[in-house]
This record gives structure tokens, C-alpha cells and sequence, in this order.
């Protein structure tokens, strides 16, 4: 499978500080990407080089095929952004604002501007200086859509936006993944946001890659268990895999790496009973930071 | 079909729809031959991602519930009674798993689970039973 873009082994360094250390990814064309870390963690830096707005200190990254030093508008009108921080004409309407964007795209597509205008209740006559942080983010996905984007960066993009607006804005990359064939890379440090829609996560901690699988690994690999016995509960659990615990006298609470075929062997030889039970991306995520997995 | 998706729930969202679908078909709510909705379709309805959906059903075509017609849609098989009624067991299992679990826990004597059991499960009839007369 083509890649929409590679980093290989990419350093960036800002001073004496590390932005990104040693990254080497693959991200295949039509998939929805999670990229998750923490704030700082170098996410935003990442999603620069990938459009080459920042050149890496060591390494090389390539998008859509060509070396990022070397972009040009053939590829750059082929990539989407919204950016965590939106920059705008402040002084401008909305839709002298989306006027203004579209004149840069030769297959911008009016009928989708509308759509999304609609669905996303953006009022064109109001001054983009005064849009409500909810709003502008809405403005931004709008301006980084209607040119049909092979290749779309979100980069906290649904920080600001209220419920409904985020559902409009969930089902409408699904809509664009259909009909546009887009890569999607969404950051987030808010995992509940883009848990239904990504298939493949980046975890990126103080710059380095500590996840980079499919979603449903991480929630394969880790559980928590309850723990229950009549016998009092005497010890610490030592496993190398319990990577947390808490205990009272007749039950424990574990947090538990690559234990799912451990369940029998852990009864029978503590005497006691496990329920197993499943975690979510947002309890997943701590471990994820502490255990380097 | 109907399904309901968690996808916060920490349970991969393929697995989710690949059990439901499973039950379904092994329940008989999803008669043989008859047709799922297309990856895309469903995708839209959910708001999951196509792949996900694909990969449960892709699992469900290799254990045998599902088959590929001419046109590529998916229709479920026709499975023999014997594998049908050797999954209901195990989902069965599956589900009691848990309530023993507590049980136990409880320290609830064995009679005394055995007799709340057979109540609900006569309960359930009866209260039909008492609904249509």
C-alpha cells in the first residue's frame, strides 16, 4: 500500500530542546489516524514537518510522494490543514473569507461549501474577528475541505466545538474518506473525540513514537481486573505484567498488560476470581505514557 | 439489524459489531439469506470508520456466518442445526460467566442461585403468558 507520508528517523531540535526524537512512520493512503500525546509532546511540530512549514535537524520526511523541502503547489493543493490555532483575515466576512480561500483552488467545490456552511449553522455575514472560538474552528475545517484534500491534518480540531457540531464534523470525514479517498491525520489530546472514527493510533510522548499500531490493539493488550477472593488478599502481586494496583482486604483493583490468557492461571494460583474488564482510550492513555509500550 | 455501538467502551468497536451480528444470526433474528448492509452504508449509519466494519465482517465471513454473493453483497449461511445449537451454548456461556462470577462473590448458597435462576427464567414466560390472556 502507497504511503500519504513518511517520516524516516526524523530529529528535530529547537535550541537545546528535542521537538522529535528519531520519528520513523508510515502513514498509508485512505486511513484515519489518531495522533494522540500530551500537550507539548510534539504533535503540532510533527504535523509542520509533514507539510514542510518546518524541515527536520536530522532525518528525512517525504509527503505525498515528494521530499518535503522540495513541496510545491502541486502537492500543497493537495493537502488540507486546519490548524489548532486558526489564522485568519480577522477583518473579513465568512464568506468573504471562503471567497477568498477558494480563489487560491482551481477545483474548489461550491456545493460542498454550502453543504458544510449549513450543516455547521456558520453564519456568512459575521466578521470572522468575532466568531467564537466554537466557530472559528468550524471556518477552518470549511476553508481546508472544499478543494478535495488527498491528504488532510486536523490538528485539535474539534477542541472548541460543542456535541452536535463535533457529530456533524465526525460523519462528514467519514463522507470525505468515501468520496475523496482523503488520508486523515486528527490530533487530540481529548481521546472521546475521534475514538469512533480512527482505526490507527500515534502516541507521541516528548517526542518520540511510543504507539503506533491499530486502535484496537492497545485495547486489546490492556484490562482491568477486579480481583475477589473469601480469603483475605496478603500480597502484592508481583507479575510483571500487573502494572498498577490497589488493594483491600477481599479486593484488588489491577491494571493488567497482555493478561487475557493469564485470567485461569491467576485464580487458581491465588485463589481467587478475576472479572476482566475492558478500558477506554482516555484510562488506556496514562499507561501508555508510563510503561512505554 | 440493529446494532448499538459504544465506542467508549473500551471494547474494540469491531468486536462489538462482529458478537451482535453473531448473536443475531445465531439467534434467528437474522434469517438465512438474508442481505447486510453494505460497509458504506452501515459506516454512514454508526459514523464508524469503514474499516472497522469490514474487519468485522470479514471475521464473521471466516467463521462461517456470513458468505459472499455474486455482487459481493453479504448474506448470511445457511449454518446445520447442530453448529447452531453448539453456539448457543457458547454464547450462553459467555453471558452466565459473569452472573456466576457474582454469585460466588456474594457468597449466595448454590440452591439459592439455582432457584432465583429457574424463577426468572419461568418469570420472563409466565409474565408473557399473563400479558396475552
Amino acid at each position: 500500500m502507497r504511503s500519504a507520508f513518511e517520516l524516516d528517523n526524523v530529529t528535530k531540535k529547537f535550541g537545546n530542546a528535542t521537538a522529535l526524537d528519531g520519528v520513523t512512520l508510515s502513514i498509508p493512503e485512505r486511513a484515519i489516524v489518531g495522533l494522540i500525546g500530551r500537550n507539548g509532546s510534539g504533535k503540532t511540530t510533527l504535523l509542520h514537518h509533514v507539510v514542510g512549514l518546518q524541515l527536520p535537524t536530522s532525518g528525512r520526511c517525504t509527503t505525498l510522494g515528494r521530499p518535503t523541502e522540495m513541496l510545491g503547489s502541486e502537492e500543497l493543493s493537495r493537502i488540507g490543514v486546519v490548524w489548532q490555532e486558526g489564522r485568519f483575515l480577522d477583518w473579513m466576512s465568512v464568506d468573504q473569507h471562503i471567497r477568498y480561500v477558494s480563489s487560491f483552488y482551481e477545483g474548489w467545490d461550491v456545493v460542498r461549501e454550502q453543504s458544510l456552511v449549513t450543516r455547521l449553522e456558520l453564519d456568512r455575514k459575521a466578521k470572522v474577528g468575532a466568531l467564537s472560538p466554537g466557530n472559528a474552528q468550524k471556518l477552518g475545517i470549511v476553508l481546508a475541505v472544499c478543494h478535495h484534500p488527498k491528504l488532510l491534518l486536523l490538528d485539535e480540531p474539534m477542541s472548541a466545538l460543542d456535541p452536535i457540531s463535533r457529530e456533524h464534523v465526525l460523519a462528514f470525514l467519514l463522507e470525505l474518506l468515501h468520496e475523496d479517498g482523503a488520508t486523515t491525520v486528527i490530533s487530540s489530546h481529548v481521546m472521546r473525540d475521534i475514538e469512533s472514527i480512527v482505526e490507527w493510533i500515534i502516541c507521541l510522548d516528548r517526542g518520540r513514537v511510543t504507539v503506533d499500531s491499530p486502535l484496537d490493539t492497545p485495547q486489546d493488550r490492556y484490562n482491568e481486573w477486579v480481583v475477589t477472593s473469601e480469603q483475605p488478599i496478603a500480597t502484592d502481586f508481583e507479575e510483571p505484567w500487573v502494572l498498577s494496583q490497589r488493594t483491600n482486604e477481599h479486593k484488588a483493583h489491577l491494571l493488567v498488560r497482555d493478561a487475557a490468557d493469564r485470567v485461569e492461571w491467576f485464580e487458581t494460583k491465588y485463589h481467587v476470581d478475576v472479572q476482566s474488564q475492558p478500558m477506554n482510550l482516555e484510562r488506556i492513555f496514562p499507561l501508555l505514557h508510563q510503561h512505554n509500550a | 439489524m440493529v446494532v448499538v455501538i459504544d465506542p467508549h467502551s473500551g471494547v474494540p468497536v469491531f468486536r462489538q459489531l462482529r458478537d451482535q451480528i453473531r448473536f443475531q444470526i445465531v439467534s434467528g433474528m437474522l434469517a438465512t439469506g438474508e442481505e447486510l448492509p453494505s460497509t458504506r452504508a452501515l459506516s454512514a449509519e454508526l459514523g464508524l470508520n469503514p474499516m472497522t466494519i469490514s474487519k468485522a465482517y470479514s471475521r464473521l465471513e471466516m467463521e462461517g456466518l456470513l458468505e459472499k454473493r455474486p455482487g459481493l453483497c453479504l448474506v448470511v449461511r445457511e449454518l446445520d442445526p447442530e453448529d447452531i445449537d453448539t453456539r448457543r451454548v457458547a454464547q450462553f456461556r459467555d453471558s452466565a460467566k459473569p452472573v456466576a462470577a457474582v454469585a460466588r462473590q456474594l457468597g449466595l448458597p448454590r440452591e439459592e442461585a439455582m432457584r432465583i435462576f429457574a424463577e426468572m427464567l419461568d418469570g420472563n414466560s409466565r409474565g408473557k403468558r399473563e400479558e396475552r390472556g
